[in-house]
């Protein structure tokens, strides 16, 4: 037990507060040594060009954490966000009189369709999530396609609104921006965080990332949740596919391709375990935060010629996973038999070989037991 | 009697233990070749760590291993299949999509980089005729039966030219007609030169087959004799006869109103006729041997595998439990027998799994949860188990195995039901949280808790019981009260001699 306050104070918070933490640390970390190494490195301008290019990431991160958390996958949000942004953009050239928000609900609507498709498919058809989505992922894209035939909508044939939200700002201070695109991204990451932690269908969707016998025990419906994540996940890629509308401008057919990778690397960064049940849409926005400062921080340095990028940013990514995995690992499992003040609690958790991987007296035989385990659930 | 002099594999003083729990102490087995031993005891005698020894999975604390007179120290099982020594189990290990052939030299290393598929299947076809076996080496072994998956693994270990071969339980899932067809690939083993470990629960079986039998209990030797020496009621009782004195000494009550009553209560293919009733403040325990089928009521009773005929009835009427949402609605709660894989959400907090299954309770307006209320709840039930943990926050994967057992309890006494059926509740925690589950369960049965107890530990559902069901192979023996009982009569009926 250690005597210093702060450290058994960390111990104490629950994992998924330690993962966040220590995200931060890592971006704080990062954000010093690229300091040291870029001159004129914090200004204003470095910041508003991570929060712009980190929207559509963070909010597909956020999409991408509400299915894994459930022990799924949506391989097809990138592709979401082509038919959300195309269909938009194309709404808009035909209307350029349309509120923005019936834009932007065109985009979540749509979304929210093609994520029902996914839904229901992984739910009721009983197909494994990424199964079903590698099969969306291209069936969306080519539908896209085939809809625009080839043509792009360019930024010119859009409401001058649209290219304007781009540079607009809520507060400005010393030449740091708070972008509105940024601070919408911000309202959904602490909306869901929020709904996530406090509604009964957040606590279930863990529940069934978690365990999903147990929670078939607990009478959770399963099928239902697991329709409406993908609903919601759908949803979020739409929106991600308006603002990819507003950050480029120009939509062409292959519009949001390869965020799909982008966004299961945020999550899974931020803490979001991909056997399900652990971690946060906080977490997720930090990984692609971090993710994205990263990349946009190694362009700054030129002894990395462009060539390496790709290749020195996995290896920054990897080196944080293990550093957080590592930090996260040492001080919860602490936390565990801290302020228990029972040493022998810990030590028959480390011996204890559990019930199910090795017999004691009064255990029966793993070998044995396989007829009464083996029931069809 | 000939067993042959000629010792093959001998462990003296080999002990193993796991944590608060002596697996093995100081055992003796010796094999000796063109043999069949049968080893006997109940569930948790130390056959199932005994094998795992022997075939290098885990390490004894103590003691040795000698085979064909060289130290045995076999490391791994590929490393003991080498050496000599292989096992095979009730559930084969086979690769499905593999051939007969492939299946059997799967573990051979000198066969050359290329496959010679033809040469393969002609020294398959070999080995299966030393045998008597009749399959084709070039079918996938996954379209087998359970029997035929076994006469490969058997086929597998004499292309391994192995010296001894463990069958654990193998003939638990057969039909009578595979069991006579194994036993003569055993005598044909043993004509080879083999010495086989056969390990059963079926009396009659080791009768049959074996040449001498050893009885082990509480991971203890008790004898081996040629099976000449012994009797049924021999083996009976020198399996059973551990010492009830450790257990809790229930409160004397007079049970109450029945609550719950089935009558011929069936699943095809996996338990049929159970028929009993529990009444209010009364513990119904549940006897016999892994596989006997009674976790199989239990998961019918709680809708996770619907029976398919028979009836239950609570309170006088008869009621219809398709799911578990059911059996809750009807005031029935189940604790599994695997607190992982069933039981519990590891990375979940403890009020969370507390609350899980009724978490309806907590949510206020649009589906908002009421934390205060759900972390006021499951700080009652910590307090009143004795949960010991950092916080209500801490993810159960935290916490001891018999902590991690009360949270599990406490998140389904937290559904306040009215039958309350535990399967194997004190299955691998220590002696301490042992005694405050019984004192618990004691507690609920008092508070007027009709509870259903499965528990393979004899003298626990002895000591616990009021009254005792003991389940064989799919039905139900028999109901003792807890005065005509005692360990003997019980295991007699569980192994089927009585």
């Amino acid at each position: 037990m250690s005597s210093i306050p702060a450290l058994s104070a960390l111990r104490r918070l629950r994992p998924d507060r330690l993962k966040e933490l220590s995200l931060v640390a890592l971006i704080a970390l990062a954000v010093i040594i690229f300091g040291l190494v870029v001159d004129g490195y914090y200004s204003g301008r470095f910041f508003n060009r991570v929060t712009t290019s980190a929207v559509i990431v963070v909010i597909l991160a956020a999409a991408q954490a509400l299915v894994v958390i459930s022990r799924n996958v949506d391989l097809s949000v990138g592709s979401t966000v082509g038919v959300a942004a195309y269909l938009t953009a194309d709404f808009l050239q035909n209307n350029s009189g349309a509120h923005p928000l019936i834009a932007v609900l065109i985009a979540v609507a749509v979304g929210a369709a093609l994520g029902s498709i996914n839904g229901l498919l992984v739910a009721y058809g009983g197909v494994p999530a990424i199964i079903v989505t590698l099969g969306t992922l291209a069936l969306f894209r080519t539908l896209v396609s085939l809809y625009s035939d080839g043509a792009n909508v360019t930024a010119d044939s859009l409401p001058d609104w649209v290219i304007e939200l781009n540079g607009s700002t809520i507060v400005s201070a010393g030449g740091f921006d708070l972008r509105t695109t940024f601070a919408v991204a911000i309202v959904v990451i602490l909306g869901l965080q929020w709904l996530l932690a406090r509604m009964r269908w957040g606590r279930r969707l863990y529940a069934i990332g978690s365990n999903p016998d147990a929670a078939a025990q607990a009478g959770i419906p399963a099928r239902r949740l697991t329709m409406w994540s993908f609903v919601g996940s759908g949803a979020l890629a739409g929106l991600a596919g308006f603002m990819f509308m507003v950050r480029v401008g120009t939509v062409s057919a292959t519009a949001g391709s390869g965020l799909e990778l982008q966004s299961v690397a945020a999550a899974v960064v931020g803490g979001v375990s991909i056997l399900g049940g652990t971690g946060t849409v906080l977490g997720a926005f930090l990984g692609a935060i971090l993710i994205d400062t990263l990349r946009l921080s190694l362009v700054r340095v030129p002894q990395v010629s462009e060539f390496w990028r790709d290749a020195v940013l996995g290896v920054l990514v990897l080196i944080s996973v293990i550093t957080d995995s590592v930090l996260t690992r040492r001080l919860s499992r602490r936390a565990g038999s801290a302020g228990v003040g029972n040493r022998m609690e810990a030590s028959t958790q480390a011996v204890e070989p559990t019930a199910s991987t090795a017999p004691s007296p009064i255990t029966t035989p793993v070998g044995l037991a396989t007829r009464e385990e083996s029931i069809d659930v | 009697m000939n067993p042959g002099p000629e010792p093959v594999l001998e462990l003296r003083l080999v002990s193993k233990r796991f944590g608060a729990t002596q697996a093995l102490a100081d055992v003796e087995l010796i094999l000796y070749r063109s043999e069949v031993h049968a080893l006997v005891g109940e569930n948790g005698a130390g056959k199932s760590t005994l094998i795992k020894i022997a075939t290098g999975i885990y390490e004894p604390d103590t003691g040795t291993m000698e085979l064909g007179g060289h130290v045995f120290d076999p490391g791994d099982p590929a490393s003991a299949q080498r050496q000599g020594v292989a096992a095979i189990y009730q559930e084969p290990s086979i690769f499905p999509d593999l051939s007969v052939a492939e299946n059997i030299f799967i573990g051979h290393q000198d066969r050359g980089l290329l496959v010679d598929r033809k040469r393969m299947e002609q020294d398959a076809a070999e080995v299966l005729q030393r045998l008597d076996i009749d399959l084709d080496p070039s079918q996938p072994a996954g379209a087998l039966t359970v029997a035929g998956q076994q006469a490969v693994e058997i086929a597998k270990a004499i292309s391994l030219d192995v010296k001894v071969l463990i069958m654990d339980e193998p003939t638990a899932a057969l039909s009578a007609h595979e069991v006579d067809r194994l036993f003569r690939q055993v005598r044909r083993l043993k004509q080879l030169g083999v010495a086989v470990l056969f390990i059963s629960h079926r009396l009659d079986e080791v009768f049959e087959i074996a040449d001498r039998v050893s009885v082990f209990r509480d991971g203890r030797h008790i004898s081996s004799r040629p099976i000449t020496d012994v009797t049924e009621e021999l083996m009976v009782r020198e399996m059973v006869g551990r010492d009830p004195s450790e257990f809790f000494i229930r409160t004397p009550q007079e049970p109450g109103q029945v609550v719950l009553s089935v009558e011929d209560l069936a699943r095809h293919g996996v338990f049929r006729d159970v028929s009993f009733d529990v009444r209010a403040g009364e513990v119904l325990g549940f006897a016999g041997l892994v596989g006997a089928g009674r976790t199989d009521v239990a998961l019918a009773l709680f809708g996770v595998a619907p029976a398919d005929g028979g009836t239950i009835t609570i309170d006088g009427q008869p009621v219809t439990i398709g799911s578990p949402t059911d059996a809750l609605n009807h005031g029935i709660a189940y604790l599994s027998e695997d607190r992982r894989k069933l039981g519990l959400s590891m990375t979940q907090s403890v009020t969370t799994n507390i609350t899980l299954a009724t978490l309806d309770r907590y949510t206020l307006s649009f589906g908002l949860i009421d934390h205060e209320a759900e972390n006021r709840d499951a700080a009652g039930l910590r307090d009143r188990l004795g949960i010991r943990t950092a916080s209500l926050d801490t993810p159960v994967d935290n916490l001891s195995g018999g902590n991690q057992q009360k949270a599990m309890l406490a998140k389904w006494l937290n559904a306040e039901p009215r039958v309350l059926i535990l399967d194997e509740p004190t299955r691998g925690i220590d002696v301490g949280a042992k005694a405050e589950v019984h004192r618990f369960i004691d507690e609920l049965a008092r508070s007027g808790m009709a509870i259903i107890m499965i528990s393979s530990d004899l003298p626990e559902v002895l000591a616990m019981s009021d009254r005792i069901a003991i389940m064989r192979e799919g039905s139900l023996q028999g109901i003792r009260t807890r005065d005509d009982a005692d360990q003997e009569s019980v295991m007699a009926m569980a192994v089927g001699v009585a």
